[in-house]
């Protein structure tokens, strides 16, 4: 049965998250603000585009109009401050330099500072500050980078989470507007496969936009009065959608109640 | 935090569009003499870097400089970067970074 991947009761959430993410996600709502506690993505990052932020307020940071908690960096140190209880480093990423500031509290943390030297590749992670219109990290971590195909891979992610926040979610919001939306298309912009920084999954609002049509077809005078009920295959032949879809959205509503199975694979709406 | 010196990502096909300014690239290294090395960038072109190289060089190295012209480089940087690196994944880099997502780089 197919219906595993539709959890009811995430759709019913409204937010709509992937289950199958294993670390930081976010739901999505359209008209959601920063408020939403839930929001802990990493973001991988340019200086740039950390220098052309659109909002800094005191709720967090903007970029592409998604709230950034975390982001990620890589670049290399080219100057190192030292103090008792922090270190400061110059982290030059080649589209500019920002300062990271790494708090010293424990061991571990001297020992993570100690291998780092001027010249060095380093990825950090960390928390944007901006103090006084002095903006920097607040490091979490830094740790020097081995393997260098790691620079070219975090600049194609920070390209490809820029793209998805700008041109895929707003392809996918609204498509959600209106019930009557047609059936989406593109199965692989299904939030699996894009890690932390997926919002909304599009399965979500497929099942939104196909169970209404379903419904109303299964509404109709003919399908009511009907004892049988209608077979997966009509629905699907006659709203023109795969049946494939249909049957998990017939499913779906059947696990709400919704509607009801009568013989094998047929279904009747419920409040007949 | 400052952003006013970038070094742009380049291949071979790209360095011209940049000379007198700031660039990174990958090449890989053909030859290496005192004051020069000489290697073939992510997208095949014979580039020539002038500057002081790091004792030993790997077989590809990140060079951050000046582009003097369209195939020679004023090193300021020198990194080594092994000698396995995936310079086709480093070559679709450079294009992307000089099209339509340049305002993310420069």
């Amino acid at each position: 049965m197919q219906a595993n991947e539709f959890d009811g009761n995430a759709a019913f959430a409204g937010g709509g998250f992937m289950p199958f993410q294993a670390t930081q996600t976010a739901p999505d709502r359209p008209s959601s603000s920063s408020k939403n506690s839930d929001a802990r993505c990493l973001t991988p990052v340019t200086v740039k585009q950390l220098k052309d932020l659109s909002k800094v307020g005191e709720s967090g940071i903007s970029i592409d109009g998604v709230d950034v908690n975390n982001i990620v960096l890589v670049g290399i140190i080219s100057k190192i401050d030292n103090a008792v209880s922090d270190c400061t480093f110059r982290v030059d990423d080649g589209t500019g330099w920002v300062e990271c500031t790494k708090w010293i509290h424990e061991h571990v943390d001297s020992v993570e500072v100690d291998v780092l030297s001027v010249g060095m590749y380093v990825r950090v992670y960390g928390q944007f500050k901006s103090i006084q219109s002095r903006r920097s990290i607040h490091t979490f971590s830094i740790r020097p980078i081995t393997d260098f195909n790691e620079i070219a891979h975090h600049f194609l992610e920070c390209i490809y989470v820029h793209l998805y926040n700008t041109k895929l979610r707003l392809r996918m919001t609204s498509a959600t507007d209106g019930m009557t939306a047609q059936p989406q298309v593109a199965n692989s912009y299904s939030g699996n496969h894009i890690m932390g920084y997926s919002y909304q999954t599009n399965s979500t609002s497929q099942i939104r936009g196909i169970s209404s049509m379903v419904l109303q077809y299964l509404r109709r005078p003919a399908c009511l009065a009907s004892e049988m009920g209608v077979s997966s295959d009509i629905v699907a032949r006659e709203l023109n959608v795969s049946v494939d879809k249909v049957r998990k959205t017939l499913d779906f509503l059947a696990s709400e109640g919704v509607v009801y199975t009568t013989t094998d694979d047929h279904y009747k709406f419920t409040d007949a | 935090m400052d952003t006013s010196s970038p070094a742009a990502f380049v291949n071979g096909g790209l360095l011209r569009m940049h000379v007198g300014r700031k660039v990174r690239t990958v090449i890989q290294v053909t030859r290496s003499d005192a004051g020069s090395v000489m290697g073939k960038s992510t997208d095949g072109c014979q580039l020539v870097v002038r500057g002081s190289p790091p004792a030993p060089l790997t077989s590809y190295v990140e060079v951050i400089g000046v582009a003097e012209n369209e195939n020679s480089i004023r090193a300021e940087l020198w990194t080594n970067f092994g000698d396995s690196f995936d310079a086709s994944n480093y070559d679709q880099l450079c294009q992307l970074a000089n099209g339509e997502l340049k305002h993310l780089f420069l």
